[in-house]
């Protein structure tokens, strides 16, 4: 990134905006991501160490929202629709058009979303306000999203977990579970007590505190 | 309505002025490049937009004698619409990111005529007539959300105020108010 937050690689004319941090161990490929962001919480979009965020991979951000991104953690083409928190962990492997969405952004009731959309339509910016409740997800660490997949307001996914592709994630996933299908359901379970020991080898051996320094 | 400074508005297309058979209502914004790529349809009066609406990155999918009606107030983002016959779309309705609708199976389902459909569509078939193909018209009545990633398929009728959830494949009539999710959409409640 230079001094003033573009990307010399870049093929849109953006920025880096100021509220979000990474440093020169990221992989951003293209500020056209941050094109819907527009959140103004300090540290809105935190993205770790060796961490890479891919064309297609879109924060659509409102005013308070805050995602946290793990290190090593790779996203290419997720769609984030965040209003409160969204936290990924390290090691996080996201794929294509996966959405990750903390909120529905609209009510359910459709009298509500009347006046909203009239409002929306009387504004330049034809931006839809948040008017829902977000509630935060939370995905651990180690955890390998499928394409096409969908994860909802409020859900939990545990470390290590895998999500088969094109499911829809309604509910929490244990660690080291493996989910598929719309909605998803628990299709296989790791055990987590060997996993975890094996995960700890594996960062061990390849020394990630060295690569971090 | 003035057109705001960043998004163009009817009769301002990025590309020149939509097609002459589509018309928009005042207020009615459509913007991304790839709108009317696909957009093959050659009746009178092919798409029509009521007012007010949102279509960013709108996919307009018709085909030669398709048909799409879109009311007023409707808000859709990078949604793609193939119509081969009619869509037919209420008002206050919401379409999310990468949802789609179809209101045809594009190929038929016996065997054979797929061979038929395949060499019919190759560089080699210039001129040989496609076998027929299934096409049901879709309708979505008024106040639907439709979430990201959602497909509604041929031949469906969505009542008002449905409330299609993230990733749903709806494949059959969903009731006015009800509440559906999954693969294939089931009904899991009701709009309060």
């Amino acid at each position: 990134m230079t001094l003033d937050r573009k990307l010399e690689w870049d093929w849109f004319p953006g920025v880096v905006p100021e509220n979000v941090v990474l440093d020169d161990t990221t992989h951003v490929e293209t500020t056209y991501s941050f094109q819907l962001f527009r959140s103004a919480a300090p540290e809105a979009v935190r993205l770790g160490r060796g961490s890479s965020i891919y064309l297609g991979v879109m924060f659509d951000l409102g005013p308070v929202a805050r995602v946290h991104v793990g290190d090593f953690t790779l996203m290419n083409g997720s769609r984030i629709i965040c209003d409160s928190e969204i936290t990924i962990g390290d090691y996080c492997l996201i794929s294509w058009n996966t959405v990750l969405m903390d909120t529905y952004r609209v009510p359910i009731s459709p009298a509500i979303r009347r006046t909203l959309l009239e409002q929306v339509a009387s504004h330049s910016s034809r931006r839809v306000e948040p008017a829902e409740q977000a509630r935060p997800i939370a995905i651990g660490n180690g955890v390998w999203i499928g394409f096409d997949s969908i994860v909802l307001p409020d859900v939990n996914i545990g470390d290590g977990a895998i999500v088969g592709a094109r499911s829809v994630v309604t509910s929490d996933v244990p660690p080291y579970a493996i989910v598929a299908g719309n909605p998803a359901r628990v299709i296989r379970q790791l055990d987590p007590e060997s996993s975890r020991r094996a995960v700890a080898e594996a960062v061990q051996r390849f020394n990630v505190s060295t690569l971090l320094q | 309505m003035n057109a705001p400074a960043d998004l163009p508005i009817a009769g301002h297309w990025v590309h020149g002025p939509p097609p002459p058979n589509v018309s928009l209502g005042a207020g009615t914004i459509i913007s991304g490049e790839l709108s009317f790529k696909r957009f093959r349809a050659t009746s009178k009066g092919a798409l029509i937009i009521g007012a007010n609406c949102t279509m960013d990155g709108v996919h307009f999918a018709i085909e030669s004698q398709g048909r799409v009606t879109i009311g007023d107030y409707c808000y859709f983002t990078n949604a793609l619409l193939l119509c081969e016959l009619e869509l037919r779309i209420g008002r206050y309705v919401m379409m999310g990111w990468n949802s789609s609708i179809a209101d045809s199976d594009f190929h038929p389902i016996d065997p054979a005529e797929r061979i038929a459909d395949a060499i019919a569509c190759s560089p080699l078939g210039s001129g040989r007539p496609r076998p027929a193909i299934a096409k049901r018209p879709v309708i979505i009545e008024d106040h639907v959300w439709i979430g990201p990633n959602a497909t509604i398929l041929k031949g469906v009728r969505i009542g008002e105020g449905a409330f299609i959830e993230p990733g749903s494949l709806v494949t059959r009539d969903v009731p006015p108010r009800a509440r559906v999710l999954g693969n294939p959409a089931q009904i899991i409640g009701e709009v309060p």
